[in-house]
């Protein structure tokens, strides 16, 4: 009878990972110890299995047990990889085709604070909404027209408050002839291509 | 044309016959061109098929017309650029003849078999030393030798400098090219010499010293650039920095050694030093400005150096200051580049004065004009006061002007007196050659500056102050930029903007910009005769001719109202071409206009070459060259240094090439090698028994020819299929879709949430989304960073659970806002399907593919090109990428909606012109308006 403890403010760790030295970076919420088959539990369906890749050398089998014994269980099924051997494109190589078979997603991690951090992250992005990645449309001017125009490559923000400060606004910006572009202090022939490439040519060719 | 010389003609001889294929070599300077044009005419015929690759867009231009000039005009070459449509393609290619084409549309045209590779007569590769094992050229030229064994394969190069990637470096470009012979022709090479030392060029150097304050701004900017890497070295101990030194900043080239010295730990580094490394090369170009631009520009480029380092990217305080900005020495460049400008007497307040300024606004305007045009009437007394009236109070223009410019009006001078003698004796019907001047210097930038100067230049006045005329306008549109910027910023609208009429003043095109409209087309019109007179070629607008002539030196004020008046009737001796160096094009122009005397503004070794290939292949001819450097100044450590560079760099290869192991060409056997190998595979269970024919394939987008991976792809043995996907980038299997981020493609897609967008994509269209994150060889295979931990654990110590409030609101907020691992856990936990390839290199991803296309079916191409391109009407079509970029950049145009807005309008510029409502309509109400009111928010009202 798999017992369904904690209230759920907590990550719940699976008792034969109380050595893992991982568990000392896990900052900012709570652990407790409760019987789970994965080795961390991070939200209601969110499961953590912990692999490090020089445990893996030694016991290459150990990995397939346990994630056996996971069957089904869990919505988002993780595995926590510590990169800690410099022969890694082999393990990785292997573990990625077993993990893609048994819908389990991979986390590399290189150190221990950075894997507790992991795990620290999942507890508390639980009933995150994904605003923070989505696309946004809320900024200032100037920052946008800092991300727009530097876009472009080869400018740079020197260049983009020349441009700001000498032509206008980006209609501004986009209509200045390259004889007048290529007079700003800063502004070479390249640069000034590479702006007229973006802005005036097709996107599309019209064949 | 000149004719060749007989180095030229001894390299061709060597490399002409098609059966076999080279590399060469050359120093710059020598005539690349001229060799690879006569070269592609001797092969020009419609029954061959000659690719030319790698050239520039500029380069391609002038080979063809300088093809035309030497009589392969129809067809010449044809240039293939992303605007042609395949079939267009397809029938180019049948036409045979001399095609230039991208390498990018190239391998696409290879693997989907538009071009008959079998039936290439040959491939021309230029700047052979970009080609690397990860570059397109290498994958090309493997594509083409499994079919086509008995094409040859001409590579060439002029830069031996950057030959410099591994431990072999020139073998690693051979075994790429699969070529086994390599020509080198350094300039100290016996033959080179032969040809050019049988006559020695007349030339006479000319060290002008640089001003007090230019030195004191000089010698403050080089101690700047070694704090600045003492600082690096401090924060990077590790790092052996040895090669990191000042002398080596001077070189464009040094951001790459110091990048290449911090790559491997390039995601570890703080934010402190990538400043660093960024201001060093800002340091370094203010290093260049301080020799080439006028006092006023340079004091207008440091002030905006100092705001746009005050402002941080939200418009609030910045995190990390430039270290050197605080430094003494910074306060000294700034003091002194201001005083070269003016000096304030009193301890006025520039503001009032500045308000007088503009409640006279238009006066002034017009006062201006008429200076401008009272100049030009001759009646230029009304400047020559001493106090004007426009300048603020307490304000003493010093107006110091860069010594080079006064030896130039010097050298002039004696240009003329000498020309006078020839005349005098008679010499002039001999001898071949015109009389035009012709002066080079670094940038067109600097040749608007002089073209000004001599115009408007003022013989009589004492030395130092014969360009006074011309710097008081700059100071004046100096001032007007200073007082309309302070009274906007004291209105509280942070997004002011300059007119562009003023922009154009401000950035001394004053020549152009005082005049009106009218005027402007007739000078322009001017300079479309002036050319098609003397038919100069390529880079047009760079020739501006300026009048001047001994004895009518008073009347200089004149020069535009004669000019117009008889147009090009000048005699060439009264012209003076002021120019920038370009590339192999010069070996044209100055073959055209024949100059006799030729003044090299700035030092520059490619062009020193130039003339001695001009002089040496145009007998008779008396060249004299007069040639400028500042003393003890950047300038001249830079010309030596880059000599000693070249000659190093030719030594290593010339020593490498004598004990080089030839590479081993194996043979490649398309396709039938590796489907045994596949069928065969102990991976598969024993009881399998149908056997897979079908070579194993993975479908690419066509965007992804940029990276490396589909070329490594190809080379496991893996068929690649190019197609323009909606969807992901690769399809490894009919449910397997990956989309691929290298590390900083995946920090700005996290940023502009495109990867969302992406992954949302992904999920709704096949049963197994990828994320292939896959970070680069060489460097660090690791995400994690010092600084990026230390700001995670602190905020969320303080308050776990308000973090949102002001995360996603304020991206710059305090520290470095999210990192990148949050981000990766939302994303998980937004897309539990997703799944994650973590790859080490593009090689390793290759092995990974592999593994994961075992005993799955093949993806079907149609399928995987119609997944999601409904709203695509034009799929399969070129797309510019820049221009897209720049499209998603804009506020209200999301992921989802580019591809549209890219279908409805033509550019990003025909959006700008759009009127509200159109946008409104394109983009919808809200994003429409928010668009439109981005893109004219600080516009000058009309």
């Amino acid at each position: 009878p798999v017992v369904q403890p904690g209230t759920g403010n907590n990550i719940i760790v699976n008792p034969c990972q109380r050595l893992n030295p991982v568990l000392e970076h896990i900052r900012n919420v709570g652990k407790e110890f409760g019987d789970i088959v994965p080795d961390f539990q991070v939200g209601r369906t969110t499961g953590v299995l912990f692999l490090s890749l020089k445990y893996h050398r030694l016991h290459p089998e150990y990995i397939h047990t346990r994630i056996e014994r996971l069957g089904h269980s869990y919505n988002l099924r993780i595995l926590l990889l510590m990169c800690d051997v410099s022969e890694h494109q082999d393990p990785i190589r292997e573990l990625t085709k077993v993990c893609l078979i048994n819908n389990i997603t991979i986390i590399v991690a290189w150190s221990p604070e950075e894997a507790g951090a992991y795990l620290a992250t999942y507890k508390q992005f639980e009933h995150r909404p994904p605003d923070m990645i989505k696309e946004r449309v809320e900024k200032d001017h100037l920052s946008l027209l800092r991300t727009a125009l530097t876009s472009i490559s080869k400018v740079n923000k020197t260049d983009v408050e020349t441009l700001r400060t000498s032509i206008g606004s980006f209609a501004d910006i986009a209509r200045a002839s390259s004889t007048q572009l290529q007079a700003l202090p800063g502004f070479g022939q390249v640069k000034v291509r590479r702006m007229k490439d973006a802005f005036e040519r097709p996107f599309r060719n019209s064949a | 044309m000149l004719p060749l010389l007989p180095f030229h003609k001894s390299i061709l001889e060597r490399i002409h016959d098609p059966a076999t294929s080279d590399f060469v070599l050359l120093a710059r300077g020598l005539g690349l061109r001229r060799i690879v044009c006569t070269l592609m005419k001797i092969y020009d015929s419609p029954q061959t098929l000659t690719l030319l690759l790698n050239a520039s867009p500029e380069e391609e231009s002038a080979i063809g017309e300088e093809l035309g000039v030497m009589g392969c005009r129809k067809p010449g070459l044809r240039i293939v650029g992303y605007e042609m449509g395949r079939k267009d393609r397809q029938d180019l290619y049948k036409q045979g003849g001399l095609i230039s084409v991208t390498s990018r549309i190239l391998v696409v045209d290879m693997l989907q078999s538009d071009i008959p590779t079998e039936l290439i007569t040959g491939i021309i590769v230029m700047h052979a030393e970009k080609v690397t094992p990860l570059s397109l050229e290498a994958f090309i030229v493997r594509l083409y030798r499994e079919k086509n064994k008995n094409g040859f394969l001409k590579a060439f190069s002029d830069e031996p400098e950057h030959i410099t990637s591994g431990l072999s470096p020139l073998r690693n470009i051979l075994k790429e090219l699969q070529l086994r012979t390599v020509h080198i022709y350094p300039r100290f090479h016996e033959e080179i010499k032969q040809s050019l030392e049988r006559r020695r060029a007349d030339v006479i150097e000319i060290y002008p010293h640089l001003t007090e304050s230019m030195k004191d701004i000089h010698g403050a900017i080089v101690q700047c650039m070694s704090t600045t890497l003492a600082e690096l070295k401090r924060s990077n101990t590790t790092l052996d920095l040895d090669d990191i030194n000042v002398e080596n900043a001077y070189f464009r080239s040094f951001d790459a050694i110091v990048r290449k010295q911090l790559d491997p730990v390039w995601h570890k580094v703080g934010p402190k030093t990538k400043q660093l490394v960024s201001d060093l090369a800002t340091l370094r170009r203010l290093l260049m400005y301080l020799l080439t631009y006028d006092a006023l520009a340079f004091h207008a480029y440091l002030e905006t150096i100092v705001t746009s380092n005050i402002t941080g990217a939200g418009g609030g305080q910045r995190q990390h200051q430039s270290p050197w900005l605080l430094t003494d020495a910074a306060n000294v460049i700034f003091q002194v580049a201001k005083r070269r400008c003016y000096t304030l007497s009193r301890k006025a307040p520039l503001a009032p004065a500045t308000e007088l300024d503009l409640a006279d606004d238009e006066d002034a305007w017009a006062a201006l004009d008429e200076v401008e045009f009272g100049n030009e009437g001759g009646h230029s007394g009304t400047t020559d006061g001493s106090k004007k009236k426009w300048l603020p109070k307490g304000m003493d223009p010093v107006l110091e002007e860069l010594p080079k410019w006064e030896t130039l009006a010097e050298v002039l001078q004696e240009i003329e007196e000498e020309m006078m003698r020839f005349e005098g004796i008679g010499l002039r019907a001999v001898t071949p050659g015109s009389n035009t001047v012709l002066i080079m210097t670094s940038s067109t930038r600097t040749s608007n500056l002089i073209t000004e100067y001599l115009e408007s230049m003022d013989t009589d006045a004492p030395s130092g102050q014969k360009g006074r005329r011309m710097m008081e306008r700059k100071l004046r549109l100096y001032l007007w930029w200073k007082s309309k910027l302070s009274d906007r910023k004291q209105d509280g609208k942070p997004g002011f903007g300059l007119p562009d009429r003023v922009g154009d003043r401000l950035t001394d095109d004053a020549a152009d910009g005082e005049v009106s409209e009218a005027l402007k087309k007739k000078d322009r019109e001017r300079r479309e005769r002036q050319q098609s007179r003397r038919r100069v070629r390529g880079g047009a607008a760079n020739a501006a001719p300026s009048q001047r002539r001994a004895e009518k030196r008073g009347a200089d004020g004149v020069v535009g109202e004669k000019f117009d008046s008889v147009y090009g009737l000048l005699a060439p001796q009264q012209t003076i071409v002021v120019r920038a160096y370009s590339d192999d094009t010069d070996d044209m122009m100055l073959a055209e206009i024949q100059p006799r005397f030729i003044v090299m503004f700035e030092p520059n070794q490619d062009f020193v070459r130039r003339i001695e290939v001009y002089r040496s292949s145009s007998p008779g001819l008396g060249v004299r060259v007069y040639f400028m450097v500042y003393r003890d100044s950047s300038e001249e450590h830079k010309y030596l240094l880059g000599l000693r560079r070249e000659k190093e760099a030719f030594e290593r290869l010339i020593k490498e090439r004598g004990s080089m192991l030839m590479p081993i060409l194996e043979e490649r056997r398309s396709g039938s090698n590796d489907a045994v190998i596949k069928t065969i595979s102990s991976r598969i269970a024993g009881g399998r028994k149908e056997l897979n024919k079908e070579p194993s394939r993975v479908i690419v987008d066509l965007r992804e020819f940029r990276s490396s991976l589909p070329s490594l792809l190809h080379a496991s043995g893996l068929q690649v299929i190019p197609a323009t996907l909606t969807v992901g980038d690769y399809i490894l299997t009919p449910d397997m879709c990956v989309e691929r981020k290298s590390i900083p493609d995946l920090v700005s897609s996290f940023n502009s949430g495109r990867l969302y967008t992406q992954c949302e994509l992904m999920s709704v269209h096949y049963k197994q989304p990828i994320l292939l994150i896959e970070f680069e060889e060489h460097k660090s295979f690791s995400l994690e960073t010092v600084s990026d931990m230390k700001s995670y654990v602190k905020p969320t110590g303080k308050y776990p659970p308000k973090k949102t409030a002001n995360g996603p609101n304020d991206p710059d907020g305090r520290s470095s806002g999210p990192t990148i691992q949050s981000k990766l856990v939302l994303l998980t936990l937004s897309f539990p399907r997703l799944r994650i390839i973590w790859s080490s290199s593009p090689y390793a991803t290759t092995d990974i593919f592999a593994d994961l296309k075992t005993n799955n079916p093949e993806p079907d191409p149609s399928v995987a090109v119609s997944v999601g391109a409904e709203d695509d009407s034009e799929k399969g079509a070129g797309v510019n990428a820049t221009a897209e970029e720049l499209l998603r950049c804009l506020p209200g145009v999301t992921a989802k909606n580019v591809h549209f807005v890219m279908g409805k309008v033509g550019s990003v510029r025909e959006l700008c012109e759009l009127p509200l409502e159109r946008v409104q309509e394109i983009l919808g109400v809200e994003p429409g308006k928010a668009c439109y009111e981005f893109m004219h928010k600080g516009e000058r009202r009309r």
